[in-house]
C-alpha cells in the first residue's frame, strides 16, 4: 500500500481485514463448540492436520459443524447485504427484507414448492424467488410514488405484506396433512442444521455473483441516497440500477430463505451497527456486511446450538430477540 | 523447517491412505447386508453393539427384545420403560441432533420412515453410519417390525415370543368383541383446541375397529380438524379423549362436552380418558392399547374381569 | 457569444396537465441567468428538464449546441451539475464524502476516487467557503451549511453549466448573500454558466445578468433586470401591488411589496 493507493481502497482493506479476522475467530469458535462439547485445542490440532481428539471428533468438526458454520456465514452475509441494499434503495435505514415481508414471500414460494414436491434445487429456490419477487412488486405498488420517502408508509405496507404472508403460510400449512409439516414448521423459524457441505457450496455459488454485482454498484448506491434525481444528474442510469439491485437482492434473499427459512432482523442489525462504526459509504459497508454479517450469524447459530439444555432452538429466535428491540429503539430515535 | 513440514504432510497423507484402505475391509469383514422396510440395501454389522433408536417406539421394541444394553442413545419423550429415560438423548425424532448421534459412535441407527426427516438419514449415511429404516403403519406391520429388528439384533427367539403373545391377545379381544350386539360409534379426540380427531390411516382407527367400535371420523385425512358443531352432529356413543395434554385438562374438556346432554355419550356417561402412548406408538404395547379400547367401547363384555388390572 | 443552453418550442405535461408550453429561449455561455416567477409557474420543472431528469418532453433542448439526447450519461454529467431544493439525508455521510460524490462521472467502474479527485473536492470545499466543515457529519449541519455542501458537491463535478433550484430559500440573509457570491465568483473566475431559480427578486436584480419571468409555463418577459422588473410586468405576473425604485447599492431595480393591498 503506497501513498498513491486511494484512501477508500486503504479503508476497505484495513476495515475488512479486521472483520475477516473477526469472522475467522467466530468460525473457529463455531467449530469448537457444539452439543457434544469439545475444546478449542482439539479444533486447532485438527486444523493443523493432526489427529487430535480422534477420528470421531474430526468427523464432528468437519462433517457436521463445518458445513453449518459455512452456511451460517453465508446466510448472515446475504441477509446483511440484503438489508443494506434495501436501505439504500428506499433511503430508509429501517428497511430490511424480513420486515418488508420479502422473506415471507420467499417462504410462501418455498413452501408451495416443497408441497408440490419440487427438488430443493433448483425447484424450491425458483419458487422462492417467484414468491419474493411477487411481494417485492406488491410493496413497491403499495408504497409507490412520493410515499416511498415516507417511513411510515413503507413500514406500514411492509407490516401488512408481512401479515398477509404469515396468513398465507398458515393457510398452506393447515391445508396440508403432511408428514413433512414438522420439518417445514421448524425450517420456517430459521433452521441451519440440515445442510451439508454440498448445499452450502450451491448457496455460495449463487451468492458470489450477487455480491460482485452489488459491489460494482456500491458507489452508485451512495449516490442513490441523495435521491434518484441527483443520482441521475451524476450520470447514473437510475432505473436500470434500481431494477438490477432489486432483482439481485430478491434472488439473494430467496436463495437464503429456501436454504434456511425465515431469519429476521439480521439485515437491520448488521448494516446499522457497521454504519455507526465505519460511516455510510457503501463501498466499505458492502464487504463489511459480508464479513460482519457472517460473523454475527455464526455467533447467533452457536448460541442457538449451545444455549438450550436439550436439543437446540432456531437461530431465527436469537436474531429476532436481538433485532426486534433494536428496531424499536431505531424507530423511536428516527421519529425525533 | 521445510523438511519437517513436508514430513508431517507425508505422514498425514499416509494415514489418510491407510484409513481409506482399511475402512471398507473392516466393514466387509464384520458386516452383512440386509434389506430394510423401505427396500433399501443396508450394510450393517453382524452383531451391532452401539445402537441408537431414532423414535420412542423403536426404543420400546429394543427394550421388549431385552437388548437395552446395546442401546446407546434414544430420542426425547422415550419414557417407556422408565429405564429408557436415563439414556443419552439425541434430540426429538423430528429434529435429530446429528452431532450427538455421531459423538455416540453408533454402529447402527434404527429410523422410522414416518417422522425422521429424510435429509438427516442421508446425512448419517454420508457419515458412514448405517441406518436401518422401518415403516410400521398398522398392527400387522408392527409385528413384522418386531420380528425384523429381532433378526437385525440377533434375538429372533425373543421376537417370536413377543409376536406370539401379541397374536394371542389380539385373538382374545377379537373373539370377545364378536359377541357384542351392536357396534358403537366412537369419537376419538386427540387435540383439544382445535378439536382434532383421527382418520382412517392411523393406528387408533385400526384399534377402534378391532376393538368392536366404529370410528366416526374415518376419512383420507389422517388427523382431521373438526368444529364443535360437527362433533355434536356425529352423535358419538363413546367419547375418548387422550391424555396428550396434562393435568386437569381432561376434566375441563369433559365438562365442556357435558353441556350437550342429548349426545349419546353424555347420556350414558361414556366420556373417557385414554393414555395416548399406548395408542399411537408402533410398539408391542399397542396390544395393551387395543385391550384398553375394547374395555372402553364394550365395558359390558369385560365386566367379569374389570376388577383385574386396567392399565 | 456562444449559447450554453438553447431551448426551442419546449412542451412538458405532467399527467395531461401542461406545465411548460411552447417555451423558447437561450442562456448564453458564462452568463448568470435567473428564472423568477410565481409559485406553480413551472420553474422547477424547467430546471429538471434541462438537468435531464424530467422525463418525456417535446421540443428541443440543446446544450452547447448539441442535442441533449446525443450526450452519453457521464459526458452529460460532466457538462451540467444540478443543485436541487433542500435535500434530506438520513445517512451520516461526512461533508467530504458527500462532496466527493461529485466526482462520480469521472470514476472507473468500481467508483473509487483517487488523490486528484480528493484535491478537486478540497478545492471545491474551499471555493464554497466550508473547508472547516470537511469532517463534520452532514446530518448535523444547519440548513445554510447543508445547501453550501450541495453547492460544493456540484462544483466538484467540474461542470460548465450549473443549475440551482432556489438555493437560497429559507436561509438567513448572510447565507443568501454568501451563496450568491459563490455563484458570482464561479461565473467570473471559472467562466461557468449559472442558471438559477430564485424567489428573491432583489437578489435576482443585483446578481442576474438576465432574468426570465415564467408565468403559467410561458415566458412572460425576459431580459436585463431593468427590463423585466417593472411595476406593470410584475403586477400582471404576481397579481399584487408593489413599489419599484432604485436600489441604493447601485443601478438595480428594487422591489417592495405593499402590505394590505392584495385582494384575497
Amino acid at each position: 500500500m503506497n501513498s498513491k493507493t486511494p484512501v477508500v481502497i486503504k479503508r476497505i482493506l484495513i476495515i475488512n481485514s479486521l472483520l475477516a479476522l473477526l469472522l475467522l475467530g467466530t468460525m473457529f469458535l463455531g467449530l469448537s463448540m457444539g452439543s457434544t462439547g469439545g475444546s478449542m485445542g482439539d479444533v486447532w490440532r485438527s486444523l493443523k492436520g493432526e489427529e487430535g481428539g480422534g477420528a470421531m471428533l474430526n468427523d464432528i468438526i468437519w462433517k457436521i459443524r463445518f458445513p453449518r458454520v459455512i452456511l451460517a456465514a453465508l446466510v448472515g452475509a446475504a441477509l446483511s447485504v440484503g438489508g443494506l441494499v434495501f436501505q439504500a434503495l428506499l433511503r430508509n435505514p429501517l428497511a430490511e427484507p424480513y420486515i418488508l415481508g420479502i422473506s415471507g414471500g420467499a417462504a410462501i414460494g418455498a413452501i408451495s414448492g416443497i408441497l408440490m414436491g419440487l427438488a430443493p434445487f433448483p425447484g424450491v429456490s425458483l419458487s422462492a424467488f417467484c414468491g419474493s419477487t411477487a411481494t417485492l412488486v406488491l410493496i413497491l405498488i403499495l408504497s409507490s410514488g412520493q410515499a416511498v420517502m415516507v417511513k411510515d408508509a413503507l413500514l406500514l405496507s411492509g407490516v401488512m405484506v408481512n401479515a398477509f404472508c404469515t396468513a398465507v403460510i398458515m393457510f398452506l400449512i393447515s391445508m396440508t396433512q403432511d408428514s413433512r409439516l414438522h420439518t417445514i414448521m421448524f425450517w420456517l423459524m430459521g433452521d441451519l442444521s440440515s445442510v451439508d457441505l454440498h448445499q452450502a457450496g450451491i448457496l455460495a455459488l449463487m451468492l458470489a455473483p450477487c455480491f460482485l454485482v452489488i459491489f460494482r454498484l456500491s458507489n452508485t448506491m451512495n449516490l442513490l441516497l441523495l435521491g434518484s434525481d441527483l443520482a441521475q444528474t451524476m450520470g447514473i442510469n437510475v432505473k436500470v440500477v434500481i431494477l438490477t439491485l432489486l432483482v439481485v437482492t430478491s434472488f439473494m434473499v430467496s436463495a437464503t430463505v429456501s436454504h434456511c427459512g425465515l431469519i429476521g432482523f439480521v439485515g437491520l442489525v448488521i448494516p446499522h451497527l457497521l454504519r455507526l462504526i465505519f460511516g455510510p459509504d457503501h463501498r466499505i459497508l458492502l464487504p463489511a456486511c459480508i464479513l460482519g454479517g457472517g460473523a454475527y450469524m455464526v455467533i447467533c447459530d452457536l448460541l442457538a446450538r449451545v444455549l438450550p439444555a436439550q436439543g437446540e432452538m432456531s437461530a431465527g429466535v436469537i436474531t429476532a430477540m436481538i433485532g426486534a428491540p433494536l428496531f424499536i429503539i431505531l424507530l423511536k430515535r428516527s421519529g425525533r | 523447517m521445510n523438511n519437517l513440514y513436508r514430513n508431517s504432510r507425508l505422514t498425514t497423507g499416509l494415514l489418510i491412505a491407510l484409513s481409506i484402505l482399511a475402512l471398507p475391509t473392516f466393514v466387509v469383514a464384520e458386516g452383512r447386508t440386509v434389506r430394510d422396510q423401505l427396500g433399501r440395501v443396508v450394510s450393517i454389522p453382524l452383531t451391532p453393539q452401539r445402537i441408537i433408536a431414532l423414535a420412542p417406539s423403536i426404543t420400546e421394541i429394543i427394550f421388549a427384545l431385552d437388548q437395552a444394553h446395546r442401546l446407546k442413545g434414544v430420542t426425547q419423550y422415550s419414557d417407556y420403560p422408565e429405564a429408557a429415560s436415563i439414556l443419552p438423548k439425541v434430540g426429538s425424532y423430528v429434529h435429530l441432533d446429528v452431532e450427538k448421534i455421531v459423538a455416540l459412535q453408533p454402529d447402527l441407527c434404527i429410523a422410522v420412515k414416518d417422522g425422521n426427516p429424510l435429509t438427516v438419514i442421508h446425512r448419517l449415511e454420508s457419515l458412514d453410519i448405517p441406518v436401518y429404516a422401518v415403516d410400521p403403519r398398522n398392527l400387522a406391520a408392527v409385528m413384522d417390525t418386531v420380528t425384523e429388528i429381532g433378526a437385525v439384533l440377533g434375538s429372533q427367539d425373543r421376537a417370536e415370543e413377543i409376536v406370539a403373545d401379541m397374536r394371542r391377545r389380539i385373538e382374545t379381544v377379537r373373539t370377545t368383541v364378536a359377541k357384542a350386539r351392536r357396534i358403537p360409534g366412537v369419537f376419538f379426540q386427540i387435540g383439544i383446541a382445535p378439536i382434532v380427531a383421527v382418520g382412517t390411516h392411523t393406528f387408533i382407527h385400526e384399534l377402534i375397529v378391532m376393538a368392536g367400535g366404529r370410528n366416526l371420523t374415518e376419512g383420507p385425512l389422517p388427523y382431521p380438524r373438526l368444529s364443535k358443531e360437527q362433533v355434536i352432529g356425529l352423535a358419538p356413543d363413546v367419547f375418548i379423549i387422550t391424555s396428550m395434554e396434562r393435568g386437569g385438562v381432561f376434566d375441563k374438556v369433559k365438562a365442556e362436552w357435558k353441556r350437550w346432554p342429548d349426545m349419546p355419550a353424555v347420556k350414558n356417561d361414556r366420556i373417557v380418558l385414554a393414555d395416548s402412548n399406548l395408542l399411537d406408538r408402533a410398539s408391542p404395547r399397542l396390544v395393551n392399547g387395543l385391550e384398553l379400547l375394547a374395555r372402553l367401547i364394550h365395558p359390558e363384555l369385560f365386566e367379569a374381569e374389570s376388577k383385574r388390572g386396567t392399565p | 457569444m456562444k449559447t450554453a443552453i438553447e431551448i426551442n418550442a419546449l412542451h412538458f405535461s405532467y399527467r395531461n396537465t401542461p406545465i411548460l408550453r411552447d417555451l423558447s429561449f437561450s442562456v448564453l455561455a458564462g452568463e448568470f441567468f435567473i428564472v423568477i416567477g410565481p409559485n406553480g409557474s413551472g420553474k422547477t420543472t424547467l430546471m429538471k428538464v434541462i438537468a435531464g431528469i424530467a422525463g418525456r418532453t417535446s421540443g428541443s433542448v440543446k446544450i452547447q449546441g448539441r442535442k441533449m439526447g446525443s450526450y452519453g450519461r457521464k459526458a452529460f454529467a460532466r457538462k451540467i451539475a444540478y443543485v436541487p431544493q433542500m435535500t434530506t439525508l438520513d445517512f451520516p455521510f461526512t461533508v467530504m464524502e458527500l462532496v466527493l460524490m461529485g466526482r462520480s462521472p469521472y470514476l472507473g467502474i468500481f467508483g473509487v476516487e483517487g488523490r486528484e479527485d480528493r484535491e478537486t473536492a478540497t478545492r471545491a470545499l474551499a471555493f464554497a467557503g466550508i473547508e472547516h466543515l470537511s469532517h463534520r457529519r452532514f446530518n448535523r449541519l444547519s440548513g445554510g451549511e447543508c445547501q453550501r455542501v450541495f453547492i460544493a458537491r456540484a462544483i466538484c463535478q467540474n461542470p460548465e453549466i450549473m443549475l440551482l433550484d432556489e438555493p437560497t430559500a429559507s436561509l438567513d440573509m448572510a447565507h443568501q448573500v454568501r451563496i450568491m457570491d459563490v455563484m458570482e465568483r464561479l461565473k467570473k473566475e471559472k467562466g461557468i454558466t449559472v442558471m438559477m431559480v430564485s424567489h428573491d427578486l432583489n437578489l435576482a436584480a443585483m446578481y442576474g445578468d438576465r432574468l426570465l419571468l415564467l408565468k403559467g409555463g410561458v415566458v412572460a418577459r425576459m431580459g436585463e433586470p431593468q427590463a423585466v422588473l417593472t411595476a406593470d410586468v410584475l403586477k400582471a405576473a404576481y397579481g399584487c401591488d408593489l413599489l419599484l425604485d432604485r436600489n441604493p447599492m447601485g443601478p438595480y431595480p428594487r422591489v417592495t411589496p405593499i402590505p394590505g393591498r392584495h385582494r384575497v
